[in-house]
């Protein structure tokens, strides 16, 4: 079965060859999942597939069958859904953001690193954040806020 | 207190109407010019502005319709907070909104690092003369004299009686705006209470929306009936529409219209869904008509024009001819070079227009809204003040976003079309179509005179026109002869003392597109100077920070608090401790735009093995004036300091031809976390200053530190940015 923010999802034949972000941000209307290069180089489409990041400019639809996909939109769901993920909360508590524009792809980015890896030093955070830009430049706080989310869970 | 509807200009009553204030029938200012300026988005605001941005609902609540874009600098924020200091609320309180074009008079474009340095005093103002409006309804409602009606939270206290600001609205009125004019009384300018607003670290509002995905960018918006643009763009910088044949391609499945307007450079398809467009476009057979020769980049060489002093510009000429006896054996001349640069903001821009008979709306993120609506204007055929523009939080700006070009290519199609239609810049569009930062080629002459100090300062340069790099072909050679531009040379102005000193530049137009980019001139410029001073420190055998202080001395103001935050930083980053092998520690300071005063200090690492420079540390120290929310400001130094990473090591566009030849993120380079350093940011404050300038501020200064620090851990002084390991040892 295919979910979608843990949703049975049914795709038409059509679909299959649609790329997972134009699928998310023109079919699904989930608009959180934003478009940066289109070529898988900046990460600012990082989706979840079964708890792993990828790129979903980068995945089509047929790629995704059988598979979990949750998105920044269906994060709190995660943990209960009547609260923020201890990420995204974190992100607000350091601060983190100055345009916004590629903090969804990194929360996604730090919630798969966060599975793999419960306590990762800066050198863990560096090595699985890699692909993500931050044009903004707010790397020093998506380190504090990764570790100040590892350290409250 | 006087009712002057009656006596409003219809501009004016225009937009008191659509922000619900005539509706309201309330008290709306007096004293306020009713004439729109027709140019207005180069103007300082002024007080009778601000007043009209500041109203009270009869909920209490204050809403704030904030005349800056949001870009991500905070600047939304921090003027909310000056308004809630003004009033004393707090920031629940506050619903702060971005206008759209007809909702306030136009103003000033967002830019230049001016959020708070520029609004603040006027805003201010506005809150404050909100604040002395409600507090004379108060005495009117009370009978109490007006030495008895004290601001308190939220409202007034008037004897034994609480007035909350929504009991002072009228019964029949929706919201009170304010009479103009109060100028004494801004907690701001005159600091007669503890402050309760000012100085914290409230949150940005946003920052829910932004970590939950629920923050709407230009590319994230939708309309009913909403159709799908794209275009064919120009092969080449001035390349013009010749001829389009579209083959067929208005008859495929899915397409709704072939666009081609020659007179706007234009050709493009609609379409009913985005997915076919990449296909559908390429299936047009466009004919281009591109420029003979080419004015390139080589000409901003500085060395070309040395030898004969041609330089159009003097910035300064100042001092005595230094004594060549008392220099000899003591001089150095280098030159220095910066590359040119894109913005590489995070959303490739995007906007959704929606143009009919009667109406035209356009939803974009844009540091201009009003030179959005003007171009917009001009290439309906319509009036501005028939255009209204949504401005959208933008996903990063840094310049580059003063021209939104798909508003404009979204406002064609949907005139043609009649239907709301949705542009949306790729990658590889917003690399090469853009405007950019203009190479810099510095040379620098300096001595010592007898006391090992600066005899003499001979700074060249040679850039191209960066404020106004965007000026239309037919105006821009009248500018160039007239106007030196003042973004070039920003921060060219060494804030040294020397015998000597002399600064001559040329702003030189070339065929590639240049404009507004963080900072303007300033870190170019400032690498230079800071590592030519470093340079002259070596040769003087001093240590470089006391190099610095000994020049600042008795060099005015803004270089006493330059040296404060030279000696913060040394502090800071325990500057003179012995650096162990292949580390070198580098320091560096900038002025920005005589506001504030910045230092850094970097901490360079060589790996030998892995070939690579890395910059560990970065220490800055930053005195700009009053601090109204010390996080965003840290946030902004912090983005600084990575941008001055990129500046020294990572950023380069190469252009043949007339074309950009990077594409992506594979070819243009960007920090990444792995390389992003630890950072420890001090902000200092000088009494009784203003807000300063704070986002570009710190990108300055940090190139310099970078590349002096290498120059400590390797003893190879890098001279042209950017630089790696291999440019380096080669």
């Amino acid at each position: 079965m295919t979910t979608l923010n843990g949703k049975p999802l049914s795709l038409p034949r059509s679909m299959l060859d649609v790329s997972l972000l134009d699928y998310l941000r023109d079919h699904a209307h989930l608009k959180g999942t934003k478009f940066g290069c289109g070529q898988g180089l900046c990460g600012a489409c990082t989706v979840n597939v079964d708890g792993t990041a990828e790129r979903s400019c980068q995945l089509n639809m047929s790629d995704v069958l059988g598979h979990d996909v949750t998105t920044i939109e269906g994060l709190s769901a995660t943990v209960g859904g009547d609260k923020l993920h201890p990420v995204q909360q974190a992100w607000i508590d350091e601060a983190v953001p100055q345009c916004g524009y590629c903090q969804p792809g990194q929360i996604m980015a730090a919630v798969a690193l966060l599975r793999q890896n419960a306590s990762p030093d800066d050198a863990d955070i560096n090595d699985a954040m890699r692909g993500n830009i931050c044009r903004c430049g707010t790397y020093d706080r998506i380190r504090r806020a990764i570790s100040r989310a590892a350290a409250e869970a | 207190m006087k009712f002057m509807t009656d006596h409003i200009d219809p501009d004016r009553r225009r937009f008191l109407t659509n922000t619900g204030w005539l509706a309201a029938g309330v008290t709306v200012l007096a004293s306020c010019s009713g004439i729109l300026p027709v140019l207005p988005t180069t103007g300082n605001p002024d007080n009778d502005d601000a007043s009209t941005w500041i109203q009270i609902l009869a909920d209490g609540r204050v809403r704030f319709f904030c005349p800056r874009m949001e870009m991500g600098q905070g600047a939304t924020l921090g003027l909310s907070q000056i308004v809630a200091e003004e009033l004393n609320v707090p920031q629940s309180q506050i619903n702060c909104l971005t206008p759209d074009s007809d909702q306030v008079q136009p103003f000033k474009m967002t830019v230049g690092s001016e959020g708070l340095s520029v609004f603040s005093v006027p805003v201010s103002h506005g809150a404050a003369s909100l604040r002395e409006h409600l507090r004379a309804l108060a005495v009117a409602k009370s009978g109490l004299p007006i030495s008895e009606v004290t601001h308190m939270r939220g409202g007034f206290k008037a004897g034994d009686v609480s007035f909350g600001f929504g009991d002072l609205v009228p019964v029949d009125a929706e919201l009170v705006v304010a009479e103009t004019g109060d100028e004494q009384s801004s907690y701001l300018v005159r600091n007669t209470r503890p402050r309760q607003a000012i100085g914290e670290r409230w949150k940005h509002p946003d920052l829910e929306k932004i970590v939950t995905g629920q923050m709407i960018y230009s590319r994230d918006v939708s309309r009913p009936g909403m159709l799908f643009g794209d275009a064919v763009r120009p092969p080449r910088f001035g390349a013009t529409l010749k001829k389009v044949d579209d083959k067929g391609v208005r008859d495929l499945p899915g397409v709704v219209s072939v666009v081609i307007d020659l007179a706007n450079n234009l050709a493009g398809v609609v379409a009913d869904n985005p997915m076919i467009l990449p296909g559908v476009l390429e299936m047009l057979d466009v004919q281009w008509q591109t420029p003979e020769g080419s004015a390139d980049a080589d000409a901003l060489d500085v060395s070309k024009y040395r030898p004969t002093d041609d330089f159009e510009h003097t910035l300064v000429d100042e001092g005595d001819s230094p004594d060549p006896d008392t220099i000899r054996g003591k001089t150095h001349q280098a030159m220095y070079t910066t590359s040119s640069m894109a913005h590489a903001a995070m959303e490739p821009r995007a906007a959704v227009a929606d143009v009919n008979d009667k109406t035209a709306e356009i939803w974009c993120g844009c540091q201009d809204p009003y030179f959005v609506r003007g171009r917009v204007a001009a290439l309906l055929g319509r009036g501005a003040e028939d255009i209204v523009v949504h401005p959208l939080r933008m996903g990063g700006g840094f310049g580059g976003r003063v021209l939104c070009q798909p508003a404009e290519e979204a406002a064609l199609m949907s005139a043609h079309v009649g239907k709301p239609v949705r542009v949306q810049w790729d990658r590889e569009t917003e690399f090469q179509q853009n405007y950019f930062q203009p190479k810099f080629s510095h040379a620098i002459d300096s001595g010592l005179n007898e006391r090992g100090e600066i005899a003499f300062w001979h700074h060249d340069f040679v850039s191209a026109p960066i404020i106004f790099g965007l000026a239309p072909k037919s105006v821009a050679p009248v500018l160039d002869a007239f106007v030196a531009d003042e973004g070039t040379a920003r921060g060219a102005l060494s804030p040294y003392r020397a015998d000597h000193k002399r600064v001559r530049y040329s702003d030189i137009r070339t065929d590639v597109p240049t404009g507004a980019w963080r900072g303007l001139g300033a870190a170019p410029n400032t690498f230079a100077i800071e590592s030519m001073m470093d340079e002259m420190a070596h040769l003087a055998e001093t240590d470089p920070l006391d190099f610095r202080l000994t020049h600042l001395r008795t060099a005015g103001p803004m270089a006493d608090r330059l040296s404060s935050v030279l000696k913060s930083v040394a502090d800071l980053s325990k500057w003179g401790r012995p650096a162990p092998d292949n580390t070198g520690l580098g320091i560096a300071c900038a002025i920005y735009k005589n506001q504030t005063s910045v230092a850094v200090v970097a901490e360079v690492k060589i790996d030998h093995q892995s070939r690579a420079v890395k910059v560990a540390r970065l220490w800055c120290s930053q005195d700009c004036g009053l601090v109204v929310n010390p996080d965003q400001v840290e946030n902004q130094v912090l983005g600084n300091l990575v941008w001055g990473c990129n500046l020294a090591l990572k950023e380069k566009l190469d252009i043949q031809n007339g074309v950009v030849e990077q594409t992506n993120f594979d070819s243009y380079n960007v920090l990444r976390f792995d390389e992003a350093p630890q950072t420890f940011i001090h902000l200092l404050e000088t009494a009784d200053t203003p807000p300063g300038a704070v986002g570009e501020s710190a990108f300055a200064p940090t190139a310099a530190a970078i590349a002096n620090a290498t120059f400590a851990a390797t003893g190879k002084r890098p001279r042209h940015l950017p630089f790696d390991y291999d440019t380096l040892f080669a």
